[in-house]
């Protein structure tokens, strides 16, 4: 598929404006009504989910032409997919994600690329991750875990780290203490240790689609050859990718993809682990775009012509992303007290990390983080848990950057806590 | 063109990052489709592009948009959330001004008013209104839109009317950037202590240049801040709602309940209406084509599907003189009287009504799509965009008298192929202002702009409505509204309207800044426009024609 | 100066007055303005006449004072204030055209008046939506085209309730008719299609009625006007609740009006109370809230009883006890008198023979510190407690509300008379300087209302020039300027 693929989707926008905002139906205060970090912080039509399929026709029409000012707006956006839901929420034959994400593919197309996603793209295509670091140290973090290496013997699970996880020192406890929960809990998973590679899904979002398909091919390849018969990740990066991207685009696991917020709420409500330890702290959750709405899966394969006529279990509307696992976790967990944001599940507000923005724009990264904690300031929690180790990531570099008392814990962390470490 | 150096200066004015000449930037605002078909319009791009796009944040930095545009001899045009043609530049000179960065909003819960900027939408409003008791009025369009834009510069209808009134009758004062720059403020806060209750004088109220039926559509300068008025709203604080839309599921308070009421033929709909508004109960209530707004919208392939059977065509048809009417009730007491009531209004006119609250799921998608106004978008599903026709604002009878024509146009062309089948049925209106026997009612018209056969029938269909409008003496409301040159032409068959319209103008607007693309054409564009107009519009061309060799004849007069 | 021959052209010799004593009345009027007398008055019976004599007035330059009511004048919105001037009565223009039952509204003409279409109303079981007690002879559109309150808030939507449509001649000779009454279309041909003239809006882009509204017959002559009527209720009662201070109303009163529970609705210093009721003077308390429930076509008793009960609960809420009557006095007879065309000596001036009004808009939360303000005044300038009437009258719906001062004094004593005049002027500036709006600046508070306002000042006479080009219509009010 290609953008003029998305002619009638593009031309289906009647300018309504939904996409700035969440859905009308839970807009529940003047503060938090609206959707679109891009739209929010750069204000211009061109960069809300209409502007942007506008900007698309424009250039397939011939009255603008794809430059680097252009490229740039398509670029500062979070790819978090909010616009999508609230078009959907009215709209059947407009697939708005898919648009941006063929603007992109035709940036790369036509050489409007950023540095900074080249520095990753060469990174992947170096050393199999996206942060710049060694192939050969990808899976140091799991040093003295005592987990299988799938190189090494067959598994029933097979735990996917992600990139971040693998090398990001601040994250790494979090990581380990998936292992740790996952032992507890009796799954038999191993990993691939410094053969595990980055999933794709970064370079396809920022355009580079091509270079997905290797990863893929390479993911599908270790996950048939670990015999296992599900494949479990802690990134929602990778969950999406897995869920979405690769069914997209003709690829096939073959296997039951879960996220570990998922596995967790499984062996939690089989009893197999029981979070007892109270933890007594007010909480609140923050869904990853990647996990919640985009991490919904593939709904295509609908063949027909006029999107109008398109079933509607064939729309991506992003409600049947991974919203009540990580919440039951929370639950779960004596002493906590957990309250909501307003901008919660399928129109949730994105952290500012995602669609390569964190690398090529982190003012506007961090800008999004700051505007989402102040709506987790406004509930009054001391702690804001999600599941994602890019949600992570940028907010705690915005606490440091603004001297926050927040904190911010991924929901496994929580969860050890109450099972009593490690 | 613009100069480098009004772009300089605008950047200035505001920062450079809020000053676009981006050509791709600036076609976000030259994709205008819905409804351009009413003024026959291509429901694509818009005739021009803005040369510049900027984005003031305060009432100050309007004024220096609007003096600088003044200076360098460009228009300008303001909007707000910025749906629909309205907002299309008129020219090849207009900077656009995009007025999302001014969205503060105050209220005061005592005395039931809102004091708003441009960007802030219906549902803003609401919800916090709701956490007080109150509610505001939007209009058809959906809650996402600006209740400013449309109290001050465009329309007025929307479901709720009944308690929310109209928009442009909620106004309790304005603040107003003139087409010189220099700033108005209507009522109270005129006197400078801003405080906003009241609109209108001292002596004569200048609401009467502000606007009419129809605002001046950015024709006038710009509205920076609006005081509108609140409704009482006997309901919860907040709701508890899941789900986006179709999916809602809300907790309904055991006061509230929906019905759908359908009456055996139009005359009794309109003695149904008559009695509701008697008896001064309901607090939604909008007709809603069973086939059309409910139908397309909430199952929009299987309504396709079901039109075309002969059997589930004949009950649509027999159930087509349909009502919604939602009681909220504050009291159990209320509840119970105001349905006691409806009960025996329905009877009395001879229909039946169906209580949707014993149909949960279906009503908690009803309930709040309609009291959040979130629904109204809907009706893009079945086929993409949605076009309307008449839309008067006056007797239920003139409302119903009305539809009947609009449904004889629709049926001729839905019977030669030209328009989507919906049974004829797609009149939308309500009820206005509690007791007052006001009504309003459009002729929507579902069509797929992508299939080039379908927009011929909209426009053939726009054609028949503007000629019966005229010919049956229907009241305009969407009428007035087809554009600069629209004044020009109605102007003499109602007490020459556009030679005011043109004197306001003129006086208010003497540089012509103020893009008058939507308002009126000014004297030396009228021919320009009227051409255009007629080229868009043949079977107006003869009018045109008419109306241009009499303003020669007056002028070889020496 | 114009002579009455040209006059009589128009109107007919027998509707020009050319006697002095009628027309040297017109240079004063109950208010403190000091006029010129007309030259003559002329009584038109047709939209052509009125177009006419605008016509004749334009061409020899002399002005024009439009006026529908009869005597007492107030206000001095009538006085003229150049010379030359010609007073159009329209007292004569008395048609009911239509009345319109299913539609609830009338067409009528400027000279019919509230006695009149309150009889004609009421017969088809209809209401006028009526100020307090208006004099029998007040013209209905006269106190539309006013804006003076009236006492239903529940039913005024907008400001120009219940004015709908109307037709006029402009300033500029140029007949023009407003609203959906504009066409297209004769009003036979609309009534056909089953409109009644009932949207005040337009026509198209502009809202010639607002312009005329509150203009003092600065830019035009209304010929006809369309009102919107209500259903005369089929059961009605009424309570009082009484307060030693304003304040302990407030909330009830918000609470009322907010969900239009309530018909009649007013609040009542015991001065103006015991003017509505002089067998009781002296005995009523500080402050009541007067209101009335009211049944219409289906279930009236049950209706009442449901609303009723409502208003106990927010009564209670809000520490206030409902009661049917008061010192010997029923609800339902005080609202009864105040909702009837005023007979006999005018209300305001039962109690001590006449009386000055200080009036504004304000919003309820507002009123005490206006209160405190006038009593300060009112003792600063030894003007007795008993005298000072107070009306408080909520307006759209409780948004805002219409409050007034009535200083009743004996106009005979020079000196008492003297003493409020002085309080009218220092309490008119006071208030103002505290925010009270003088929405209707009549006389000397045109000043006070545009003093800080000069853009709307700007924008009036540029409205001024448009409709009345010539500056023919009643020279001389609210900061318009004078110039023929
Ligand atoms: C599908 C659809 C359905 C609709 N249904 C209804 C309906 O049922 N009832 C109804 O009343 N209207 C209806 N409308 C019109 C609707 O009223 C407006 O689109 C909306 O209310 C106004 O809000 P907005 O923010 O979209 O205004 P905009 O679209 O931003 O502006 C509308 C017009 O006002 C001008 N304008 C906006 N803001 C300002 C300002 N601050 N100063 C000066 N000029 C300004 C703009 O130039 C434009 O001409 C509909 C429109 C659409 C597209």
């Amino acid at each position: 598929m290609a953008l003029q693929d998305y002619t009638n989707d593009m031309f289906g926008c009647s300018r309504c404006s939904l996409c700035k905002w969440i859905p009308q139906n839970q807009v529940k205060s003047w503060r938090f009504a609206k959707g679109c970090p891009s739209m929010d912080r750069y204000h211009f039509h061109a960069y809300s989910g209409s502007g942007r399929m506008i900007m698309g026709m424009s250039m397939l029409d011939g009255r603008s032409e794809l430059g680097d000012a252009v490229a740039e707006i398509i670029y500062k956006c979070q790819l978090c997919g909010a616009c999508q839901v609230a078009c959907m929420a009215v709209r059947d034959d407009i697939d708005l994600g898919d648009v941006l994400l063929e603007e992109r593919a035709r940036c790369v197309e036509e050489g409007f690329l950023l540095p900074e996603h080249m520095e990753f793209i060469e990174s992947m295509k170096r050393e199999d991750n996206t942060l710049g670091m060694r192939k050969a140290d990808r899976g140091n973090w799991a040093k003295g875990l005592d987990i299988p290496d799938i190189n090494l013997e067959r598994v029933e699970v097979l735990f996917h780290a992600g990139c971040r996880y693998s090398y990001d020192e601040d994250l790494m406890e979090t990581v380990r203490n998936a292992v740790a929960l996952l032992k507890k809990g009796g799954v038999k998973a191993g990993i691939a240790g410094r053969d595990e590679a980055c999933c794709g899904g970064r370079a396809y979002e920022t355009g580079y689609q091509g270079e997905m398909k290797k990863y893929a091919d390479d993911m599908a390849g270790r996950v048939k050859a670990s015999g296992a018969a599900m494949l479990v990740t802690p990134c929602a990066d990778c969950y999406y990718t897995f869920k979405y991207l690769y069914p997209k685009n003709g690829i096939s696991l073959d296997v039951e993809v879960l996220h570990i917020t998922e596995l967790a709420d499984r062996l939690i409500r089989a009893g197999t682990i029981k979070p007892k330890r109270a933890v007594p702290m007010k909480v609140t959750y923050h869904d990853p775009c990647h996990l919640g709405r985009r991490g919904e899966a593939y709904r295509g394969g609908w063949s027909g012509e006029n999107k109008l006529d398109r079933p509607i279990r064939f729309k991506q509307s992003g409600e049947k992303g991974v919203f009540e696992p990580p919440r039951n976790i929370i639950r779960s967990i004596p002493g906590i007290e957990f309250v909501e944001m307003e901008r919660i599940r399928e129109w949730s507000y994105c952290c500012g990390a995602g669609g390569g923005v964190l690398e090529a724009f982190p003012e506007f990264a961090g800008w999004t983080a700051r505007e989402r904690m102040e709506e987790v300031a406004s509930t009054g929690a001391e702690a804001l848990v999600t599941a994602c180790p890019w949600c992570v990531r940028v907010f705690q570099d915005t606490i440091r950057e603004t001297g926050s008392s927040l904190k911010v814990i991924d929901v496994t962390e929580l969860l050890m806590r109450s099972l009593g470490g490690k | 063109m613009i100069s480098k150096e009004a772009v300089r200066e605008l950047e200035h004015a505001l920062g450079a990052e809020f000053v676009s000449c981006e050509p791709a930037v600036m076609d976000g605002y030259a994709y205008q489709p819905t409804h351009a078909e009413i003024l026959g319009l291509e429901t694509k791009w818009c005739p021009y592009r803005p040369v510049a796009v900027v984005l003031p944040h305060t009432t100050e930095e309007v004024q220096a948009v609007v003096r600088i545009c003044n200076a360098h001899k460009l228009q300008f045009k303001a909007l707000s959330t910025g749906w629909g043609i309205w907002n299309a530049p008129g020219s090849d000179n207009v900077v656009q001004i995009d007025l999302r960065r001014m969205d503060k909003l105050t209220i005061d819960t005592k005395n039931m008013i809102a004091v708003m900027e441009p960007y802030v939408s219906g549902a803003q409003i609401q919800a916090e209104g709701m956490k007080s008791g109150l509610n505001v009025h939007m209009v058809g369009c959906g809650c996402h839109a600006s209740p400013l834009a449309s109290a001050t510069s465009l329309m007025g209808p929307g479901c709720s009317g009944i308690t929310t009134g109209y928009s442009p009758r909620n106004v309790l004062g304005v603040e107003w950037v003139l087409p010189d720059g220099e700033i108005l403020r209507l009522g109270v806060p005129g006197q400078g202590n801003d405080e906003w209750f009241y609109g209108d004088g001292p002596g004569p109220s200048l609401r009467g240049i502000m606007r009419g039926t129809l605002g001046a559509c950015g024709g006038l300068g710009v509205f920076t801040k609006c005081a509108l008025k609140l409704f009482p709203w006997p309901g919860p604080a907040q709701p508890k709602v899941e789900g986006v839309l179709m999916d809602a599921k809300v907790e309904i308070p055991g006061t509230h309940s929906s019905f759908l009421c359908f009456l055996p033929n139009l005359s009794r709909f309109a003695d149904a209406f008559y009695k509701i508004s008697n008896a001064e109960i309901g607090y939604f209530m909008g007709k809603h084509a069973i086939t059309g707004a409910l139908l397309a919208g909430c199952m929009p392939r299987a309504y396709k599907n079901l039109v075309k059977s002969e059997t589930v065509r004949s009950i649509l048809t027999a159930l087509q003189n349909t009502f919604v009417i939602i009681l909220c009730g504050r009291t159990q007491r209320e509840y119970d009287y105001q349905h006691k009531v409806l009960k025996q209004i329905i009877a009395d006119c001879e229909g039946f009504m169906l209580n949707i609250g014993h149909v949960p799921l279906l009503h908690s998608m009803l309930w709040w799509g309609f009291i959040r106004n979130s629904l109204p978008p809907a009706i893009f599903r079945a086929g993409g965009r949605f076009t309307t026709a008449f839309g008067g604002f006056e007797t239920i009878d003139q409302a119903v008298f009305q539809s009947k024509i609009g449904a004889v146009i629709k049926q001729e062309l839905i019977d030669s192929g030209d328009m989507m089948d919906d049974l004829a049925d797609n009149s939308w209106g309500g009820l206005y202002e509690g007791s007052s026997c006001l009504a309003h009612q459009e002729e929507l018209a579902i069509f797929d702009p992508r299939e080039p056969k379908q927009n011929e029938g909209v426009n053939k269909y726009i054609d028949k409505a503007m000629e019966a409008s005229t010919k049956y003496t229907i009241t305009p409301g969407i009428g007035f509204g087809g554009g600069g040159a629209v004044p020009h032409m109605l102007g003499p068959l109602i007490y020459n309207y556009h030679h005011w319209l043109l004197q306001i103008k003129e006086t208010l607007d003497p540089g012509n800044s103020a893009d008058p693309s939507f308002f009126i054409a000014p004297e030396a564009e009228k021919e320009k426009y009227l051409r255009d107009y007629a080229r868009r519009r043949p079977q107006v061309a003869r009018l045109v024609e008419d109306i241009l060799a009499a303003d020669k004849k007056r002028s070889d007069v020496p | 100066m114009v002579g009455k021959k040209a006059l009589a052209g128009i109107v007919g010799e027998e509707n020009v007055v050319t006697d002095r004593n009628i027309l040297d009345a017109f240079a004063v009027d109950k208010s403190y303005g000091e006029g010129t007398p007309p030259a003559f008055l002329v009584k038109p019976h047709s939209t052509e006449e009125v177009q006419a004599v605008i016509n004749l007035a334009k061409s020899e330059g002399f002005p024009l004072i439009p006026v529908s009511s009869g005597a007492p004048r107030d206000h001095e919105d009538t006085v003229p204030a150049c010379a030359d001037s010609v007073i159009v009565d329209l007292s004569d223009m008395k048609k009911i055209v239509r009345l319109d039952r299913r539609n609830k509204v009338a067409l009528i003409e400027p000279g019919v008046t509230f006695g009149e279409l309150h009889a004609a109303a009421k017969a088809a079981g209809l209401r006028v939506l009526m100020p307090l007690l208006p004099r029998m002879n007040k013209s209905v559109l006269a106190s539309c085209l006013e804006r003076e309150p009236f006492t239903i808030p529940k039913y005024q939507w907008d400001t120009t309730d219940p004015l709908m449509c109307m037709e006029l001649v402009f300033g500029s000779g140029d007949i023009y008719r407003t609203g959906s009454a504009a066409g297209p279309g004769s009003l036979e041909a609309q009534w056909e299609t089953g409109a009644a003239q009932k949207n005040p809006l337009g026509p198209g882009q502009w809202d010639p009625l607002r312009l005329v509204q509150g203009a003092q017959g600065t830019m035009g002559i209304v010929t006809w006007g369309s009102v919107k009527l209500e259903l005369l209720p089929r059961e009605e009662k009424c309570f009082l609740a009484a307060a030693e201070k304003m304040d302990e109303l407030i909330e009830f009163s918000y609470l009322i009006q907010k969900f239009k529970l309530v018909d009649v609705c007013f609040i009542m210093n015991a001065v103006d109370l015991a003017s509505l009721r002089m067998d009781v003077v002296g005995k009523f308390p500080p402050w009541v809230l007067v209101y009335s429930i009211s049944g219409y076509e289906y279930f009236p008793g049950e209706r009442i009883d449901y609303i009723e009960h409502d208003i106990e609960e927010m009564a209670h809420a809000t520490g206030v006890l409902p009661i049917s009557g008061v010192a010997g006095v029923s609800a339902g007879d005080i609202v009864g008198a105040a909702t009837l065309p005023c007979e006999g000596i005018y209300w305001k001036d039962r109690l001590r023979g006449d009386c000055r009004d200080i009036f504004f808009i304000t919003t309820l939360d507002r009123v005490p510190r206006f209160l405190d303000a006038m009593a300060g005044e009112a003792k600063a300038h030894g003007f007795p407690e008993g005298s000072l009437g107070i009306y408080i009258q909520p307006i759209q719906q409780g948004r805002n509300c219409h409050l007034e001062f009535n200083l009743m004094y004996d106009g005979r004593n020079a000196d008492e008379a003297g003493r409020v005049r002085a309080l009218y002027e220092t309490a008119s500036v006071r208030c103002a300087d505290m925010g009270a709006f003088f929405s209707r600046p009549y006389g000397a508070w045109a000043a006070l209302a545009y003093r800080k306002d000069q853009p709307t000042v700007k924008a009036l006479k540029m409205v001024k020039h448009m409709l009345d080009p010539k500056g023919i219509m009643n020279p001389g009010k609210l900061s318009l300027g004078t110039e023929v």
